[in-house]
């Protein structure tokens, strides 16, 4: 049964939930194509394997927080290891918790015009904000009213501690 | 007689006229979607707010020097990670048609949300009890330890003597004339134990007051406030002492060499942090934004537990996920971005 657009197949008052179905209490079960959506018992099992994932990735990006991490992955590999991770991680919620993964076409209509302005609003921002402390102009630097730090990182990067090992 | 239903459809010619939704999902669901659109530009907003202060600040409290704990966070993401399983299987039975499954499943996540906002208030308690506000009077932060962090300093102990002066005399007031005699008497005695005690057998509070209006008189001296030339790095330290880094930054783990303000809590000294000011800030705008968020939430959660769940209840319990998914997702930035990095 066509889940896109209603043909004429009933009175506009009808209710319809997400599979265009009328929903009168009736029972979902025999009605979904979908793998694992609706009323399967065994649907279960993939919000179980998301949750797995869920905690292994909260788990990575943990361990980044330990000092032995350092001794292994700088500061920017680590960030960008966080960020990889949350993204990962906000998509296995959106897809599979909210069910956008068997939504119909519309979601990509959304999405991915969402995405190109959001993707183009990060590249344009790396100039002005993303590179502003590796290549400070003279005049700021003159303009400054303390001299800037030395060192050639960030300077907001928490220092990997040279400490005994305790 | 023709009425405005549907039915035209039928009277006007050989146009068959047929409705065609925007979407093919529910008009609420529709709605939750553009809310949360609006909601995810809110959170951008403030998140992108953080990036570039935190980036373009010259230097940034590191998390244990801040009171930040990464266990904690940790926790606090998993509970969350764990009330989304949960939302998601109330959803299943409700549309299963297992209303009573899905009341359980309802108050599951309504708990794992209320253990959330627990730990989120013992970890703003521990930042409060050190003196680490988003603002003025109540914040004790300062960015530099230059002059004015130093008249700061003996400013609060001023104040503090003066207050403790004019509450011992309240005290003082209401005494018997026999005891008022008797504290006549200890008052010309050097400061002591026994003195304490004697105090302490007259009045308990005078004796308090008096041996924290002491304690303030001694660090005076000890710390050397008076004297123009003192390193007051070195006193911020005193007050507030850097973190060790070997510990694990649990706040109930008591450090070895605790600081002052740690010593006597009620002095709350000012005491040295750069870059903490505009930390405290950040840091609060964003976990405080996601805690209302959290509690909109746990109040539509108490509304949902109230009715029926059953499956023409479902749509109303997906909508709610979906907000109380959004909220998880929040967290999932907000951790490393505020605790990791």
């Amino acid at each position: 049964m066509s889940e896109n657009l209603p043909t004429s197949h009933g009175p506009v008052v009808e209710t319809q939930d997400a599979h265009g179905h009328v929903a009168h209490g009736q029972d979902a079960h025999g009605h979904d194509a979908h793998g694992g959506h609706a009323g399967h018992s065994t649907g279960i099992a993939q919000y179980i394997y998301v949750f797995i994932a869920l905690c292994l990735l909260t788990t990575l990006s943990f361990l980044t927080s330990f000092h032995w991490w350092h001794e292994y992955f700088s500061v920017t590999e680590s960030r960008m290891l966080m960020m990889a991770v949350s993204c990962t991680k906000a998509l296995l919620v959106i897809l599979f918790f909210m069910h956008v993964l068997w939504e119909a076409n519309w979601k990509f209509v959304l999405t991915i015009p969402a995405m190109l302005m959001s993707i183009f609003l990060l590249l344009m921002l790396v100039p002005d904000i993303g590179m502003r402390l590796r290549h400070a102009s003279e005049e700021r630097k003159f303009q400054a009213a303390e001299p800037p730090p030395e060192q050639a990182s960030p300077p907001a990067a928490p220092q990997p501690a040279a400490e005994p090992a305790s | 007689m023709a009425t405005a239903t549907h039915a035209d459809e039928h009277h006007a010619g050989h146009i068959k006229l047929q409705y065609q939704p925007g979407l093919p999902i529910p008009l609420g669901k529709t709605i939750v979607w553009l809310f949360l659109s609006t909601e995810i530009m809110f959170f951008a907003g403030l998140i992108g707010t953080y990036v570039v202060l935190r980036f373009g600040a010259p230097t940034w409290p590191m998390t244990h020097e801040v009171h930040l704990s990464e266990p904690i966070g940790a926790f606090n993401t998993f509970v969350l990670i764990c009330s989304s399983v949960s939302i998601v299987l109330a959803l299943e039975a409700a549309r299963a048609n297992k209303a009573r499954v899905a009341k359980f499943f309802t108050l599951i996540t309504f708990l794992l949300g209320s253990v959330f906002l627990g730990v989120k208030a013992y970890e703003y308690n521990a930042k409060f009890s050190h003196g680490l506000y988003p603002w003025s009077p109540h914040s004790q932060i300062y960015e530099k330890a230059n002059l004015e962090y130093g008249s700061a300093v003996r400013q609060r102990l001023k104040t503090l003597t003066a207050q403790y002066g004019d509450q011992t005399k309240d005290l003082f007031n209401n005494l018997s004339d026999e005891q008022k005699a008797q504290i006549g008497e200890l008052e010309k005695k050097p400061w002591s134990e026994e003195t304490q005690a004697a105090y302490a057998a007259i009045s308990p509070q005078i004796a308090e007051l008096k041996s924290r209006s002491q304690t303030c008189t001694d660090l005076s001296a000890e710390l050397k406030l008076e004297d123009p030339t003192v390193d007051l790095v070195q006193l911020s330290n005193k007050i507030y002492p850097p973190p060790d880094q070997n510990t694990s930054g649990l706040p109930w783990e008591k450090e070895e060499h605790p600081g002052l303000n740690e010593q006597y809590p009620w002095l709350k000294l000012p005491f040295v942090v750069p870059g903490g000011n505009m930390w405290a800030s950040t840091y609060f705008l964003l976990t405080g934004f996601h805690a209302l968020h959290v509690i909109v939430g746990l109040i539509v959660f108490v509304i949902l537990m109230t009715m029926d769940l059953n499956a023409t209840r479902a749509g109303f319990l997906e909508n709610t996920g979906l907000y109380w998914h959004f909220v998880d997702l929040v967290w999932i930035f907000l951790f490393p971005l505020l605790y990791l990095f």
